[in-house]
């Protein structure tokens, strides 16, 4: 029987130490026995770093949107540092999409807990800044996880670009009129699924889009363009053009051909470091188990580092 | 409702221009105290790039 050279690769690592396996090896170099004991030690592992005080996430999203909503009426009565509340207002679009994050994957309670409505709440108010509804935000990303580096069926995969400038372009570019990325892509997305679900989450993309706009109008003709414009337009496009470069370029950039479990997102190093980049640099993690919370992905990952070596990862970086 | 909701946003640029951009920059005038040229009020010329921005990236898709 002839041996193809990808027969030759997958035989490679044991036929180099001479040490060649009795089973049938598999594209990382491991048999099948092996891999089954890794996974059950990953699983292990990855189970001490679920839960945990991910309430904390609840608190930041309410308070952190009560504060921008009081921005408004303090802006209007004048009494209102409006470089300081830009900023704050900045960090509270970026920083919300992270607590709506855990909501998504119903990390601060599951489906019947007591304190699901506080899940669901915070979900719903923390992307409100960046105009995003958790209907729809929800959707996409559990979209992007089942698919996650699909170029069809990734609703995320037009953030891909070459380098780290044109991706800083791009999420500024997707949000245009009339291209097809980022929300346009969702919407399409969202259209194409046409379930009850997808149809709600439209018809609140809509209606929050439109309150967005009618709020922005509203002031602007009133006199308050310039403080509308800071604490609402401005940091919108300054938060999403920031999370759609940390958590979904920089984790999973080169995605071309990148589906596989261990392969879909990367372990990096930023240079604005581990808080700045939301976390993102042990993305990985989360796709694995998205169970845990985002501020335990770094304990998670020096933890599963050894495990996530032998199954091919690349962990130099960190 | 929902079809002329969609019809609204098709054409969203055009109403942002004149709707936000348009007094955003006669307001950004007015603080740097900057006057309109052609001795124009500023909000009229605030309307006129607006207005025509707006247009613009209507019909390119693109605001730039």
């Amino acid at each position: 029987m002839a041996v193809s050279e990808t027969d030759l690769q997958v035989l490679a690592p044991a036929a180099d130490t001479g040490d060649r396996s009795a089973f049938a090896l598999g594209p990382d170099g491991l048999d099948r026995y092996t891999r089954r004991d890794l996974r059950k030690e990953e699983i292990a592992i990855a189970r001490e770093f679920h839960g945990g005080r991910t309430w904390v996430y609840a608190v930041a999203a309410i308070v952190c949107f009560a504060v921008w909503v009081s921005f408004f009426p303090l802006a209007i009565m004048g009494v209102l540092n409006l470089p300081l509340a830009f900023v704050l207002s900045c960090v509270f679009a970026t920083g919300g999409y992270v607590t709506s994050h855990e909501a998504m994957h119903s990390n601060i309670a599951q489906p019947g807990e007591k304190l699901r409505w506080l899940n669901e709440l915070t979900g719903q108010i923390s992307t409100i800044p960046i105009v995003f509804p958790f209907s729809m935000a929800r959707m996409m990303h559990l979209e992007h996880h089942y698919h996650c580096n699909d170029p069809e069926k990734d609703p995320d995969y037009t953030d891909e670009a070459p380098n780290w400038w044109m991706a800083w372009y791009k999420t500024w570019y997707n949000r245009q009129p009339r291209v097809n990325g980022s929300i346009h892509a969702y919407k399409r997305i969202l259209a194409e699924m046409g379930t009850p679900a997808a149809k709600k989450a439209l018809k609140e993309t809509l209606l929050l889009q439109l309150f967005f706009m009618a709020t922005l109008f509203a002031m602007a003709w009133s006199g308050y363009a310039i403080e509308a414009a800071l604490l609402w337009w401005l940091p919108r496009h300054i938060g999403l053009s920031y999370i759609r470069f940390y958590l979904s370029w920089a984790p999973h950039h080169p995605r071309e051909g990148r589906q596989g479990r261990y392969e879909n997102s990367y372990i990096f190093k930023s240079r604005l470091g581990h808080v700045l980049s939301m976390g993102m640099e042990t993305h990985l993690v989360h796709h694995l188990y998205p169970g845990i919370p985002n501020h335990r992905t770094r304990a998670a990952y020096f933890a599963l580092k050894p495990i996530l070596k032998a199954r091919g990862v690349d962990v130099s970086k960190l | 409702m929902e079809p002329a909701l969609k019809k609204l946003f098709e054409i969203m640029p055009f109403l942002f221009g004149i709707g936000f951009i348009a007094p955003l920059i006669a307001q950004i005038m007015a603080a740097a105290q900057v006057a309109a040229p052609f001795g124009l009020d500023r909000t009229v010329f605030g309307l006129a790039i607006g207005g025509a921005w707006g247009l613009i990236a209507n019909i390119r898709g693109r605001w730039l």
